[in-house]
């Protein structure tokens, strides 16, 4: 019979050991045996998670006249993996690849009840056992967070990294990331890195690999052959290209945007198609995309954090973006429509013009140009200062913005710098089809 | 024999972590193609359940349609569990008086067949314990659970399998009994009890396959089988039965084997190029293929393998059934009966290559994927081996002739790690108890208030009670209609409905029922008539009073009733005056095939009780 209750139950279960066998009875006479587990973050006050025999995990509230004892057995849960066979270095040819976290890299935590990166070369191979043997693969942990954490400070680290492993002898470079800001990074390697001898693929996964359906494992499969193509020297994002796990899209770095919370297909190329498709038999390439340099790459830094990305919203009081528009070099405006703000935002757009700072515009459509000739309101902000930046994506005209305003000294030589094409980021023309 | 029952019941609430209506449709408006492997649980280990599908590595076709959204297709997480489909789960705990926990939480439960896009399906325990009683004797519930239901496989083809995604999260609630159930009679009365407390909450969906039972058999000295998703409630009884002969039969040879020193050979050997003469049948279409036939040498199964005294199972078959789960269409042993293909004297030249002698036996595995050979021989020689051991822990499909087939090996509890996506449900008290206060009345009270209160005979209320009637009786009557009359139709006339071949299934709604008797009720027919209504219903008639006329049964009025009747009782005056009163009985008869169901039959007899009457006081004495 288990123990008559001394003072709290809950006070002893509620720090016993994640794993500890017990049985218990409760207040209504009830009696369970199991094993303690994790609780899940939302789980409520004085609640015991006990995995049952049958596997199953309950919920049981502690009353103060539970009864309880604790039983021998093996703990079994979370204990360690045995660490599988490491993969091998690939001094000379192969593929780097490169973690920063995110749910490709990331399992659930059984401690919080949600996913959480993992950095461990062994834990990553673990989830994706045919890595070794596709070919020469080395992998390198960079950054351990998810993506929403990550910082442009972030991207030059990366950038680094990619030089590194060219360096040391890779073919290509696959970079594992949380999917959330892919399209920031992916965009900011594409200034940052320049004379790439071979591909840098961003890969993530929208469901995390510890899930049979994960689409983590066919999306990094995927990328690997990407990043072996002698075709492309540039920086491209791996992604399903629709819901199934047998095509992929292959992406300019700053033409993606994550368009969906949640589809596996979330990834889309804006104002015309991707650079390219991947299928079980080939990669399909555009003949726009970029030649592999002679090299050796290098790191085209740096970056001037004083650039900023502000959307634009019906009653967005004045006032407030000026305050904004304080202490930063320049302002990357996604507009209304064809690049529009009301009319009331035009006098700080001017002030802050007359100051120096740049005032770049996009649009908040996130597919098609901004062009400032064919409203009032256009050639007013043209009038003001405002630089129109075509069809550049917000996020794409920040990372941009970032890097010209690290590239040069004066507001007009941001402004040449920002129009001037660098990574193939203008679409010259947007054919019929390529819209939705 | 213990008989342990799983009952599955789908439950007529939207799906159960997404709004999609829980209906089935034959629509599709977007296909996708997944590949699944296994993930490891939270102790990391991965299930064998698990894996063994994983090894066939196919690809899975899925068609959505409008009964999904994101969520089925895995593109979306889940929305939070259905509050209503918890209230259905917790109703069911509380008439089976079992214990609710007080936080639900939903699990993955690995399944990587492709029937679950996320490769698991969603599961919470929400109560355990409890009973029901079923002639008397008391059988214990272990667990109440709630559940998502898996996609339709429509079809599959090498490598790839189909499934339409209509039913995939649909609610199930899983109620498992302990191992208390002694026959397959019993097993059956036991699923019909819980079957009809499922339909007392007026929650559940009905049709085929909307409630199904899963069964775990173990015999003395046997290991526990599951049965899973058996759809006929009237062959419930005969798989727990033929099951128990099947352990009986797998012991017995056990035995036998065990007297015999018999032993498997594990390494298959390649006899391809040995049965390269053979011209017909599968063994030379594989070696025609360029494929290749591998031999395995069973030593001291010679005999075991084919038909034995008192049963139709036979070890044999146990073994085909690993190779078609590997993929091919089953093999071929040595205790089949010779044929042209393959002669007597065939079979003895390669037990000579394969060093057999006559207490020996071999198993032919023939393909022509060299790979996949390989994968099915090592499944055989597996399988074989276990015969050493008794009865394999399995899972079996149920087949429609009462016998079972394997499925795949038992999953064990690894299967289950949380599904963090889904918040826990904490189940207060209060929620209990506004449950608690409105209880469904249990079937046995609705079974006699149908009989005391409406004068439903015991049977039919029986029927309306443990089957799928309930519901529409009580619409109907509250209609206006009489009880028996709507008891009548919906147990017996419609059931017995002949349907026209190549029509489609019958399936009236509540509102032409409500036509039929309302027509019934006018005199419009007669209630001899109804079940020709009812199949001109069923051959297509577009309304209740079409069906009347293309049955011929318009009611025959007063007059025409009288003069038949006075017709046949001069036609047949000899009898009448003979027999007198007596006559009554074999004109009525002929009376009444005469007017087919055009009048009540009551109606008719009084009318030829009064011609008769009429007759003899007319006639000469």
């Amino acid at each position: 019979m288990p123990a008559p209750p001394e003072g709290d139950p809950w006070d002893t279960l509620r720090s016993l050991p994640f794993g500890q066998h017990l049985e218990i009875t409760d207040e209504r006479g009830v009696r369970w045996s199991g094993t303690v587990i994790p609780p899940h973050d939302l789980s409520s006050p004085r609640t015991l998670t006990l995995k049952l025999e049958t596997g199953y995990n309950v919920g049981l509230r502690v009353g103060p006249s539970a009864a309880f004892r604790l039983l021998e057995g093996p703990r079994t849960a979370g204990l360690p993996a045995a660490a599988p066979p490491g993969a091998r270095a690939a001094p000379h040819g192969g593929v780097e690849i490169l973690t920063t976290g995110g749910t490709i890299a990331s399992r659930v935590d059984y401690e919080t009840g949600g996913v959480r990166p993992v950095s461990d070369e062994a834990d990553i191979l673990a989830f994706y056992p045919d890595l070794a043997s596709s070919g020469e693969v080395r992998i390198t942990p960079v950054l351990d967070v998810l993506s929403e954490n990550i910082t442009p400070a972030d991207w030059i680290a990366l950038a680094g990294k990619v030089v590194e492993a060219f360096g040391r002898g890779a073919e290509g470079v696959v970079i594992a990331h949380g999917t959330d800001t892919m399209g920031f990074t992916a965009a900011g390697l594409s200034f940052l890195l320049t004379d790439l001898p071979g591909p840098v693929v961003l890969v993530g996964a929208q469901r995390s690999p510890d899930r049979p359906s994960s689409d983590g494992p066919s999306n990094l499969y995927a990328a690997v052959r990407v990043a072996r193509d002698r075709r492309i020297g540039e920086v491209v994002v791996v992604m399903h290209e629709g819901p199934s796990d047998d095509r992929f899209a292959i992406h300019r770095g700053t033409w993606v945007r994550k368009m969906h919370s949640s589809r596996r297909d979330a990834f889309e190329s804006r104002n015309g198609p991707p650079l390219g498709t991947i299928d079980a038999k080939d990669v399909h390439l555009l003949p726009t995309v970029r030649a592999p340099s002679a090299g050796p790459p290098r790191v085209d830094g740096p970056l001037d954090g004083r650039g900023a990305l502000l959307a634009f919203y019906p009653g967005l009081p004045a006032s407030r973006a000026r305050a904004f528009a304080e202490g930063m070099r320049g302002i990357v405006l996604a507009g209304t429509g064809l690049g529009h703000v009301a009319a009331e935002h035009f006098s700080w757009i001017r002030e802050a013009s007359a100051r120096g700072v740049v005032v770049a515009m996009t649009t908040q459509c996130l597919e098609g140009i901004v062009d400032p000739y064919v409203y009032a309101t256009g050639r007013d902000l043209l009038r003001a200062g405002v630089v129109y930046l075509d069809d550049l994506l917000p996020e794409t005209a920040y990372a941009k913005l970032l890097w010209s305003l690290g590239h040069a000294s004066t507001p007009d030589g941001v402004r040449e710098l920002l129009l001037r094409d660098r990574a193939g980021e203008f679409h010259r023309r947007r054919p019929m089809e390529a819209t939705p | 024999m213990k008989v342990g029952l799983e009952v599955h019941q789908q439950l007529a609430t939207s799906k159960l972590f997404c709004a999609c209506p829980s209906e089935l449709t034959e629509t599709t408006n977007a296909t996708f193609a997944r590949r699944l492997r296994p993930a490891s649980g939270e102790e990391r280990t991965v299930d064998a359940a698990a894996a063994f599908q994983a090894s066939r590595g196919l690809l899975y076709r899925y068609e959505s349609g409008p009964a999904n959204c994101l969520v089925e297709a895995d593109e979306e997480p889940p929305r939070p569990l259905n509050d209503q489909a918890l209230d259905v789960a917790l109703t069911m705990a509380l008439l089976l008086g079992a214990r609710v926990v007080d936080e639900i939480e939903t699990m993955r439960k690995i399944v990587v067949d492709g029937s679950n896009t996320t490769g698991f399906q969603r599961t919470a325990l929400v109560a355990v314990g409890g009973h029901v009683e079923v002639g008397g004797r008391r059988h214990e519930i272990l667990s109440i659970a709630l559940e998502e239901d898996a996609a339709r496989k429509v079809g599959s083809s090498a490598g790839e399998v189909a499934y339409r995604l209509d039913r995939l999260g649909i609610p199930l609630i899983e109620i498992a009994t302990g191992p208390s159930i002694a026959s397959g009679a019993e097993a059956r009365e036991v699923a019909q009890e819980i079957g009809a407390l499922l339909r007392a909450t007026r929650r559940v969906r009905r049709g085929i396959g909307t409630i199904r039972e899963d069964l775990n058999v173990s015999t003395e000295g046997g290991r526990r089988i599951e049965v899973k998703g058996v759809q006929e409630l009237r062959l419930l009884g005969e798989y727990a039965d033929r099951e128990e002969a099947r352990q009986k039969l797998l012991l017995r040879l056990r035995d036998e084997l065990v007297r015999r020193g018999a032993r498997v050979e594990p390494a298959p050997i390649d006899v391809t190029g040995e049965l390269a003469d053979l011209s017909q049948g599968p063994l030379a279409a594989a070696v025609r293929g360029r494929g290749v036939v591998l031999a395995l040498r069973l030593l001291g199964f010679a005999g075991l393998l084919g038909p034995q005294p008192g049963t139709d199972e036979r070890l044999g078959r146990e073994l085909a059934d690993q190779a078609r789960a590997a993929g091919l269409g089953g093999l071929v042993h040595s205790d089949e009966p010779p044929d042209p293909s393959f002669s007597e004297e065939r079979r003895k030249r390669l037990r000579v290559y394969l060093q057999l002698t006559a207490a020996d036996a071999f198993a032919l595995i023939a393909d022509h994927s060299r790979e996949r050979a390989g994968r099915a021989a090592a499944a055989v020689a597996a399988r074989a081996a276990a015969a050493l051991e008794g009865v394999p822990g399995e899972t079996r499909d149920p087949l429609p002739d009462g016998r079972t087939r394997f499925s795949r090996p038992l999953p064990g509890r690894d299967r289950l790690y949380p599904e963090t996506d889904v918040p826990p449900v904490p189940v207060p008290d209060e929620r209990l108890e506004r449950l608690r206060a409105r209880l469904p009345e249990r079937p046995s009270a609705t079974r006699s208030r149908l009989e005391r209160e409406q004068g439903v005979p015991a049977e039919l209320a029986g029927q309306l009670v443990y089957g799928n009637e309930l519901d529409r009786f009580e619409e109907l009557v509250g209609r206006g209609h009489p009880p028996l009359a709507v008891a009548r139709l919906l147990t017996q006339e419609l059931p017995g409905t002949v349907v026209p071949s190549g029509a489609p299934p019958f399936e009236p709604t509540v509102e032409t029922l409500d036509e039929l008797l309302g027509a019934l009720a006018r005199g419009q027919f007669s209630k001899e008539g109804t079940p020709k209504v009812l199949g001109q219903l069923a051959a297509g008639a577009p309304s209740v009073g079409e069906a009347v006329v293309r049955s011929g049964l318009a009611a025959a009025d007063s007059g025409e009733l009288a003069r038949v009747v006075d017709r046949i009782v001069q036609e047949q005056i000899g009898l009448v005056r003979e027999r007198r009163e007596a006559a009554f009985s074999p004109l009525m008869g002929d009376v009444m095939r005469e007017l087919r169901g055009r009048r009540d039959g009551r109606e008719v007899a009084d009318e030829l009780r009064r011609a008769i009457a009429k007759a003899l006081a007319d006639g000469p004495h």
